[in-house]
Order: structure tokens, then sequence, then C-alpha cells
């Protein structure tokens, strides 16, 4: 079974995100995986190690330091890793969905995986728009994949517990909102062995598509309020926290 | 005086002893080579000539238990004396008319004065023998000293469980009174002219059983014909102790402490028994079981189940069935199972002292890091707020979940510029280390360092988004690989940078840089806050303004920072310098009790009930400090953001707010020179 | 080409969800300013759709609408907006409207935006991106534009009304379809119900570790609360999904909602603000969550909470 995962490296919100013009400044940001991709990633080879098969995973590098994800991926159980240099940090998700695309039609895939959203997705996501170029149906919001000849079975969340099953004939687009194990930990020893061991193919992007939005302005939230802040220690803040139950009869 | 017919028996005795102990050695050193290969040692006969010379002088089992070790040490020099005193004996029974009492008066030109001397000493040892063995035995089997006993929750082997360890001591107690009963006896029953003042012992039994010939065989065979049986035996019991102890101090652990031994490149650590280095196989067998490692493991008293002493012991016993209980498939099965319990292996804190209090030189602590990096490579499920912070230290770099770029946002809010020391050359560059870097409640405390350092007039830098965690830690919890990228990572840093020496504020991060960077190349001189904020008041850069006489103050040792570095008087001398009035608590220096946090273990979550190490130091510290009967505030200090963070909670989980704050050294030391925060 | 606005609307068991009358009537106004309509539209079989003030309902029922099926759904809406050619098309931000919006961008070729909080009348969309740290403004090229709003950021009572709903034939075969619905799911029961709660303690990501959850659940308990959290602590497997409070979880309005290590991503946000008393500990004194909640304080949560234990 050929299995892909479509990644997206993109700017970590651990940091302050600093502007440049009316877009972030991606010169001066860390890029990260996609958390949801994490998850996509660690479903990926849990189907894997359940039906047999190869993962195959692909992303865009638009910062030259995708490597370092991708052997990331290959330690948790990637078989093949794909980069397309993109070499353009403000490539949209249209874009990167156009790219991922082409490459991905070569791998002739069974099923693909992406993660179910990402922080910077402002022109949707990765998952839908693979689908579209693809001709596959899409699903996302899933928390569990089994796959059965040439049928997977799909867990969708909608909200609070409630879902649906579906049967879907492969190939499919799957959008993973989190594995149905919590994702494993590769040790790093693994990682740099396959750092220096692996190879990681290179496409040249083919294909063009835009998200078609023009960024006007890109700020941090002016806030239309703001919490009261208790200030002080622990102690004092937990005391004031308590009084103010206290007097709105909360405790 | 032996017969020809009994000499031939004992003769053929002793050979046949002599094969079963050849037998019983070449076994164990058999199973010590099939461990890995240890860190080559530099100088072995001279560090064997050291470790013999310790043994001699008894030195490493003071550290704790003074009183048994007294007698220990009796019973040390009574069965050294015995060693004289078997080939006196054998010689007396095979030599005609060899005979050491009333001087050796039958012996041509025998130097009487030696032999009287001697004769006094082999008989007063032998009294100091009985005495120490039968305390020992009282101590085991009639009082039951709790200290030689495990906790249900700590795994076992099925034999020691049984109580195999008692039949070991049971067996060589029994040896000892009755080898020694039997050889003061052969010596009475010699006295044929009465007393002998030099053997007063003897003669004193002399004068309730007489002198007698059938006596002097019988007792001759049952003192000898003990030790034909006692000697094989005791390759095969705890006991090899006496032979491997001596071994085991010698070729111990011969680099810092800080500094762990890199894995094996391929299979590192340790699953099974033989991965594991030669040395700590050796371990076992040089341990004999007295669990003082377990009296001070940190984690041992807050119920974990983990007791180091259980592990060495353990791996003795695996050992024992494997080869002479002929069961070699035993050593095919993971120490996890064997000689120590996965949610054991998570508890050591890595405090080293157990290692520290070892007489003999076991290093239980290095076997736990080894399997928990065996454990990491295979993939075992880690605790959650382990992988997390695993996870982020990959990432970001620090363990904390936060941007690179927010490490060095604490010195934008100064009110003077602090140094880029990869961008411009500076004497110190500071290591400040993740939590003194991110977290709310520290970073009061790190402004404060760089005021002070500041005001001191050091000319300091600071490597901002450069700088990753130091990587201690993660070693300890077993990933090796992130440890040896976040090595890169700061190398890489350092390679920008120009300086002169480092300085940290957290110890762990000292304890690696010091040690354990050179593993790397990097060899730095690396100083503790404390060391630095000292010379600055030694050369007058930093004056005290305000004596803190109203303060009591005791003074904790971070694990890193004392045990491991010997950073012991800096602390001290600046809190002599603050004027404080200033308490030891009972547990201080090398003895210190570690906070519970180090070994990775403040990223797991509380786990157990009970008492934890922590709330009992503070308990420590208030017993010390007394009912005062002065007003002073009663201080806690220490010297490492991890310790802030403990005994602030400790405090609290143990209502003792208000009768005692923890402060860090840095708060006083501003407060000293006037610096506001 | 028009200038009228689809709501694709949404329902679960016959009951519109919020969104969809929010949508409808931030349509009605954009409508009202261009001259076109705010058209709902209904997918789906056998639901009663006579409830928006839209100017049209357009219904399309059909036995295989009768469960969302992204692919069904998706080819009936394609196949729809294309013969229309609406200037609008307005998406949930929400389970459903996240499979459509971004896949029908890309079949139809024209832009779209998520996250979208709100739409001026020049069509610029303001979105909240970056978990909420940074808000943009972009306008969509093209005749067509697709917006994916933010649930929540309208207020319902606009879009409801009793337009009558025109039911119109399917616009193209669904006879073969890849994905077949097969169950529902259910909410594992036996645990308690969030939302019927009066107080949650909810914690996030900087409660660390599961064996922390313990803290949470006696301050809960104290408090006569339950313990919530937020996506990632779900995710770890650390707490069931049924105390999921956001988008992906249950939308929640207690009387006092006490957050410990929650920085305030947006899907967070949607589930929880409209709780009467919102009060926010969290370690990072940028988090976002300080922009919403009542009270905040930058603190360890681990030792507030330990500290309320002793005062409560």
């Amino acid at each position: 079974m050929n299995i892909v995962v479509a990644i997206k490296h993109i700017p970590s919100i651990a940091d302050d995100l600093p502007v440049k013009g009316n877009n972030v400044d991606f010169d001066s940001v860390d890029f990260v995986l996609n958390e949801f991709d994490e998850q996509s990633i660690e479903q990926a080879v849990l189907v894997k190690e359940s039906v047999g098969g190869t993962v195959t995973v692909i992303g865009v590098d638009l910062i030259g330091e995708l490597d370092n994800v991708l052997h990331l991926a290959l330690a948790k159980g990637a078989d093949k890793a794909v980069k397309i240099t993109g070499d353009d940090p403000s490539a949209d998700s249209h874009t990167q969905a156009k790219w991922l695309s082409e490459a991905i039609k070569g791998l002739s895939p069974d099923i693909v995986f992406a993660g179910v959203q990402a922080s910077n997705d402002l022109d949707g996501q990765i998952g839908p728009l693979l689908a579209a170029h693809l001709d596959m149906p899409y699903i996302g919001g899933v928390s569990s994949v089994g796959v059965s000849g040439d049928t997977a079975t799909v867990s969708k969340e909608f909200a609070g517990g409630v879902g649906a099953k579906y049967a879907v004939t492969l190939p499919m687009v799957v959008g993973v909102q989190a594995a149905s194990k919590p994702p494993r930990y590769a040790p790093i020893s693994k990682v740099r062995q396959i750092a220096q061991t692996a190879t990681v193919e290179k496409v040249a992007p083919s294909g063009d598509a835009s998200s078609g939005l023009t960024f006007k302005k890109m700020a941090p939230p002016v806030a239309a309020g703001h919490a009261e802040m208790i200030e002080g220690s622990s102690k004092e803040v937990a005391a004031k926290i308590v009084e103010l139950l206290k007097s709105k009869g909360l405790a | 005086m032996l017969t020809t017919i009994e000499k031939i028996i004992f003769i053929a005795l002793a050979l046949i002893s002599a094969g079963f102990t050849f037998h019983g050695f070449k076994t164990i050193v058999d199973s010590i080579r099939k461990g890995r290969s240890a860190p080559e040692l530099k100088n072995v006969p001279m560090s064997l000539v050291k470790g013999a010379v310790t043994v001699l002088f008894q030195r490493t089992i003071f550290k704790a238990r003074k009183g048994l070790s007294a007698i220990h040490m009796g019973l040390f020099f009574g069965l050294i004396t015995y060693a004289f005193v078997n080939l006196f004996d054998v010689l007396e029974g095979l030599v005609p008319g060899f005979d050491l009492v009333y001087g050796g008066k039958h012996i041509p030109n025998a130097p009487t004065g030696l032999v009287n001397a001697f004769n006094l000493i082999a008989d007063v040892m032998s009294m100091f023998l009985l005495v120490a063995i039968i305390v020992f035995f009282v101590r085991r089997f009639i009082v039951k000293d709790k200290a030689l006993t495990f906790r249900e929750n700590i795994l076992l082997n099925p034999k020691v469980k049984a109580g195999a360890q008692n039949t070991d001591s049971l067996i060589v107690d029994i040896f000892v009174i009755m080898h020694v009963i039997a050889h003061v006896l052969s010596q009475a029953y010699r006295l044929t002219d009465g007393a002998d003042p030099f053997m007063p012992f003897a003669s004193f039994l002399n004068s309730i059983f007489g002198a007698s010939q059938t006596g002097v065989h019988v007792a001759w065979w049952v003192s000898l014909g003990w030790v034909m049986f006692i000697i094989p035996y005791l390759s095969r019991s705890k006991h090899t102790h006496f032979f491997m102890s001596p071994i085991n101090l010698g070729l111990a652990k011969q680099n810092p402490r800080g500094q762990l031994d890199a894995p094996a490149k391929v299979d590192p650590g340790a699953k099974f028994l033989h991965d594991l280095s030669w040395k700590r196989v050796l371990d076992s067998y040089a341990c004999v079981q007295c669990n003082r490692c377990q009296d001070v493991c940190p984690a041992n008293f807050y119920g974990r189940p983990l007791s180091p002493s259980a592990l060495e012991v353990n791996k003795r016993y695996l050992l024992k069935e494997a080869t002479f209980g002929s069961h070699p498939d035993l050593y095919l099965l993971p120490l996890t199972e064997t000689v120590i319990s996965p949610e054991a292996v998570w508890s050591c804190t890595t405090c080293y002292a157990c290692v520290r209090v070892c007489p003999v030189g076991n290093e239980p602590m290095a076997d736990i890091v080894d399997i928990r990096r065996r454990m990491l490579v295979d993939g075992a499920e880690l605790d959650s707020g382990v992988q997390n912070a695993l996870q982020s230290l990959a990432t970001n770099g620090n363990w904390m979940s936060k941007g690179k770029r927010l490490r060095g946002r604490w010195a934008k809010e100064m009110e003077f510029p602090v140094k880029n020391a990869t961008e411009e050359p500076v004497e110190h560059l500071w290591f400040v280390g993740d939590t003194a870097s991110f977290d709310e409640r520290v970073i009061p405390n790190t402004k404060m360092v760089a005021r002070l350092f500041n005001q001191g007039g050091l000319d300091f830098g600071i490597m901002y988004q450069n700088e990753s965690n130091a990587g201690n830690d993660v070693r300890r919890v077993g990933e090796e690989g992130l440890f040896e990228q976040l090595v890169e990572q700061n190398m890489e840093a350092f390679g920008k940078a120009q300086f002169k020496q480092i300085v940290t504020t957290d110890p762990h991060s000292f304890n690696t840089l010091k040690n354990e960077y050179p593993q790397f190349g990097g060899k730095f001189e690396v100083k503790h806050y404390t060391v630095t904020l000292l010379k600055l008041f030694e050369e007058g850069k930093l004056t005290i303004k305000n004596k803190l006489s109203h303060y009591k103050v005791t003074f904790h040792d971070p694990c890193y920072l004392g045990r491991y570095n010997g950073g012991f008087t800096a602390p001290r001398k600046l809190l002599e310098l603050l004027g404080v009035e200033f308490v030891e608590m009972p547990r201080n220096c090398e003895n210190s009790f570690c906070c519970g946090a180090g070994g990775g273990q403040i990223w797991m979550g509380k786990v157990a009930p009970g008492e934890r190490p922590a709330e009992n130091r503070i308990k420590e510290a208030l017993s010390t400090f007394g009912e005062s009967a002065n007003a002073k505030t009663q201080l806690f200090v220490v010297t490492c953001p991890k310790d802030m963070v403990m005994y602030s909670d400790a405090v609290k989980t143990t209502g003792n707010e208000g009768r005692i704050e923890v402060r860090d050294m840095i708060q006083l030391v501003a407060e000293g020179v006037g610096v506001d925060a | 080409m028009s200038n009228d606005i689809f709501v694709i609307t949404e329902h679960m068991d016959g009951k519109f969800s919020d969104v969809s009358f929010e949508l409808v009537g931030k349509a009605k106004e954009l409508a009202s300013a261009w001259g076109g309509q705010a058209v709902a539209v209904v997918v789906g079989s056998r639901v009663a759709a006579n409830v928006f003030a839209s100017n049209l309902t357009l219904q399309i029922d059909d036995a295989a609408l009768s469960q969302f099926n992204p692919e069904a759904h998706g080819k009936v809406i394609e196949a729809l907006v294309k013969e229309k050619s609406p200037r609008l098309v307005m998406f949930g931000w929400t389970a459903t409207g996240m499979d459509l919006a971004a896949w029908l961008s890309a079949r139809l070729g024209v832009a779209c935006a998520a996250y979208v909080k709100n739409i001026g009348a020049d069509l610029t969309m303001t979105c909240q991106a970056y978990g909420g740290k940074m808000i943009a403004e972009v306008a969509p090229e093209g005749d067509m534009a697709i917006a994916a709003c933010l649930a929540g950021s309208f207020p319902a009572e606009a879009g409801q009304g009793s337009t009558a709903a025109i039911t119109i034939s399917l616009p193209i075969d669904l006879s073969s379809l890849k994905v077949k619905f097969v169950e529902a799911i259910k909410p594992a029961g036996g645990d308690v119900d969030i939302t019927a709660q009066a107080k949650l303690v909810s914690i996030g990501r900087g409660i660390g570790s599961k064996d922390n959850v313990e803290l949470a659940e006696e301050l809960a308990q104290k408090l006569g609360a339950v313990v919530s959290s937020s996506r990632p602590v779900v995710d770890a497997g650390w707490l069931p999904r049924t105390r999921q409070v956001g988008k992906s979880g249950l939308k929640v309005k207690p009387k006092l909602y006490l957050m410990l290590g929650i920085s305030g991503a947006p899907e967070h946000l949607e589930g929880m603000k409209s709780a009467e008393l919102i009060i926010a500990v969290n370690t990072d004194k940028k988090a976002p969550i300080f922009n919403v909640a009542h009270y905040g304080a930058t603190a360890d949560l681990f030792e507030v909470a330990e500290a309320m234990l002793e005062l409560l």
C-alpha cells in the first residue's frame, strides 16, 4: 500500500511573530512542523504497521530546513522522504498544495494523509486542496483510520465526541485531527543517524496555483478588551481568585 | 603435630578446596569479562595499590554509619590477622615441633618477642572478631535492622526475596564464630604449662578445659576444616566482597563524577546484563549488600520502587544463578524484568548520593542511565511529561516549549544593554539556562544577577537565542542523541563567541559544561555564579552595604554544584560576607539531600503520595533552626533555579509558610549590596 | 455573475447550528450593501428549513444527503455554486465547513479565506491566524470568493427568521459515491456532561503531563466544578474527548470558567467565550487568552492551584 503524508512547515507560534510589510517577517521566525502533521505522520505509520506498505513523507521546503523534519518523520517510521524545493517562505496553501499534488501524482498513492489544519492556513488547508487536485474524496477531522483491502474506514469528529464513521473506496485524502494513538517519540540518535544516511528526494516545484488573496495587513490583534490582571505572587494570585469566587458565590 | 594420615587427608582436602576456589573465581572472572568494554583505565597498578590502601585504612566506610563502620573495621583487621593465624596454624599442623605458644619456646632460635607480640594480637583480635560478628549477627537476626531489608514495592530476585542473603550471612557468621572459637581452643589445649600471659583469651579457656592433645587435634580440624569449606564457598556468596571490593575500588571511576561514560555506538545502553560494562558487572561482586546507598536515595525515601542496592543485589543473584546455577538463559532476560523495575528506572534523580556513599566504588546510578538509554532507543513508552520536554528540547532547544527567540527577552527589558556574546567579545560568557531565561518566577532573579554583574563591572554577555539547553538532564534521562545535538548547537554558538570563561546560573548546566563538554572538544573554564560573585567581593568591586544579621540562614547544596563538583565554599563564604546567622543542616556538602528534581524528575508529574524529598528537607531545615527565641526571619537559601521551584512548593505543602522562606542566594546578595529588584 | 451571497448552512439531527444563523445574518448585511440576496443553502434530507431570515432559502433534498457526506455535499454545492455564480460563498470554519471550503476553492479556482472573523463591504476579510497571535486582512481576487468563518463571529439573531425554503432538484448525480456513511458516533457515555456544568476548571498544554491532571481534579472537586480541557490535552490522551472545549469539542457557557495553562487559540475560544466569568492563569504574559478573559494572572498554574486548594 502506498501511503503518502503531505506535511507543512510553518512559522512557530512559540515565538512572537514579527511583521514585515503586510505579512509575517519570515526571515525572523523559526519554522516548525505543523502540530497536526505530527498526528498525521503517526496515523500513517500506524496504518502501515497494521496493513503493510510504505510511507512517503512529502513537503515543500520553504526555507531550506525541511530535511530536519523529514528525518524526524523517517525516524518515526516513514520509509521515504521527498521535498519540493519551493524556497519561498510565503508560499500559501494553494501554491503548496498544487506543487504537492503534482509530485504526489507520480507516487500513485492509495491513501494520502495531511494534518487537518495549520495555524497559517489563511487560504484553506492542504488536505482538501490536494483532494481537489488529485480528484480524490476528502474527509477531515479524522481521529482514526483502518484500512482493509481497498476500503478505508475513518472516524470523523464533529464536536464534543459526536462524529461519524465512513467507509471510503481508496484512494482518498484524510485530514487528521488526532492519530488513534498519541504520537511516538523518535530518539534523536536515530534521527541523527538517519540524517547521515538517508537520502531525501528533491523535486522541483511544478504547476501553478495561487490563493488569489492579497495581504493588506498583518498585525498582532488589538485587544478589544483585556483581562484585569491580578498581580503578585502565586499565593497572592490564588488568594485574590478565591476571594473573587467567594464574592460571586462561586466558591 | 598431625599424623601422617591426617597430613595426607589435609593436603588432599586442601587441593580439593583449591580446585573449587579456582573454579569459583574463574567463573566470576569469565562472567565479568562478558561485560562490555569500559573506558580505558589509566595507571592500573598504581590504582590497584590505591584501592588496597583505601581498604587497609577502611577509608570509604566512614562516610556513613560511623559506629557500625568501626565494628566493620575491627572485623576487617581481625580477618587480616586471621590470614596469618591460619597460615601459622597450618604450619603447626604440618611442621613437627612448630608451636607458637609461650613465645614459640619449642622452636629453636624463635624470635620470642615477635612471636609473643603476634600471639597477643591474634588472641585479642579473636575476641574482637567474636564480638564484631555477634554484633552483626544480632543486628541482622535478632534486632532485624530495617536498613538491611527492602520495601515491598522493590523488584527482587526470587532467591533474595526468599532470604538468600540471610542464609549467606548466617553461614559466614557461624563460620567465623566456630572458626575463631576452634582456633582459640586449639591454642588453649596446647597450653600444657598453664597460662601464657600473651594469650589471655586462650589461657582463660585453658583454665576451664585444661590441656589435651586430642583437643588440639579436634579443634585444629574444626578450625581449618571450616576454612577448606569456606574459601570456595566465598566465591559463591556475597562475601566475594572480601576479594572484589579492593579491586573494584582500585578500578573505580577515574573521570570526573559529573561525566557520564559515553554509550556504545551500536546498541547503546543496556537491556541485558552483559550490555553493562565489565566494571559494572564487577560492581555486583564487590557489593556486600549493606544498603547504605538505599539509605541516601531520595527516590527510595519518597517511597518509589527504587533501591540502588537491590539493583546490585539482583545483578549478583542473576549472575549466580546464570553461572553457578547453570542457567545461562537468565542472561537473556531484560534487566527491567530481573534487576530493576521500569518504574524504578524512571525514579532516579541522578543525585549521585548512592555512588558517593558506596564504600566499594559501585555505580548503580550509571546502570540506571544505561538502562534508560536503551529504553529510549528501543522506543519504550515515555512518561508524557518527559516526552513533551524532550520534544520541545529537540524543536526549541528548551524544555519549556518556548520559542528560541524569547530566550533573551528578559535581557531586552533591562535598564542597561546586555551584550550579545556571539556578536562582540566578552570576558564572561553567561550561560543562563532554561529556567532562568524563561520562567517568569525566576526571571526577577536572573535580572538581579545581571545587575550585580553590571555593578561589579564584570564584562559579560549572553548568547540570546544562540544558547540551547546545556543537556545535563537530557543526558541523564538517557537521550544521548538529543544531548549530542544540544552540545553541537551550543558548541556552534560558543564558536561564534569570544570569551575567557563561562559563568552559569544553573548547577546542572555548570556540571555538563564543565565535565562533559570536554568529551566533545569543548574545554572551557566554567564557573558557577557564586564563585564569580565571591571574586567580585574579594576584589572589592562589589561591597556589602547592608549586613543581613536579621536573617537566620541555612544553605542547601545542590547536587550538581556540591556533591558532583565540590562547590561548597563559595556559597558559604558569600553568606559569611553577608553577615547572616548561618546554621548547617545535618545533611550538608557531600551528604546533601537531593531536592528530587534532577535526572528528568522535574519533567514528570507528581506521582507518588508520601513525603517528598524536598518536604523532608524543609523539615530538616526547620529542626536545624530549632525553636529560635529571636525573631529572625528563617531562610532556606538555594543556588539552583530548580531548587527555588521545588522548595517553595515544599514549604507550602508542609504548611510552613511564615516559618521559613526560600530565597535564591542572588536575592540575598542583592539585598546586601543594595541593588533593587 | 450576481451579487448574491450563499451561506452553506449546517445541521445535525434536524437542528441548524448557531454558525449558520450567524452567517446568514452577516450575509444579509452584505447583501443589502451590495444589492444582492442572502441565500441560505440547505443540503440534506427532510430538514425543516424555514428558519432563516435569508432573502432566499434554497433546499436540496435527497436521501443520499441525509447525513453529512463530504463527497456528496461537496459535489452538490459545487454544482449549485457553478450554476448560480454568487459573489460570495460562506462556510463555517467548522468540522463540516473545513472539509468543503478549500476543496471548493480548488475545484472552482476561486479565492478562499479561512479563519475569517469579519468581512467588510469591500470584501476585505479579517482573519485570525497563527493561533490567534495575528490578525490578517486579505482581499480576494476575482468575481467569486469563499469565506470560511469562525463560529461566534457575528450575532446569530440577525439570521433567524422564517423564509420559506424553495426546494430545487438535485443538480448532480450521486449514484457512484466513493464515500459511504456507515454510522454515527455518539459521545462515550458515562462521563459527565461539561455543557451542563455551572463551573469548569479547564486545563491546557501547560499542565505538562498526565499525572498533573490530578491536581486540576482536586481543585475542581473543591470548587464543585468539573475538569475540562483544550484539545492538546485530549489528543495526548490525558482526558477523554468528552471533556474537550472548543471547536472540535463542546461549546460551554458556565458561570465560571477557570483556565489553567491555556493560551487561548481561536479554536478554543469558540467553545468558551460566552462563559460568564473567565479567569485565566498562564505563564506567558502575551497569551491571547488575556484578551478574552475577565481576570488574568501571569503565574505558575501549579502554584496557584495548590495555593487555592489550601484556601478553599
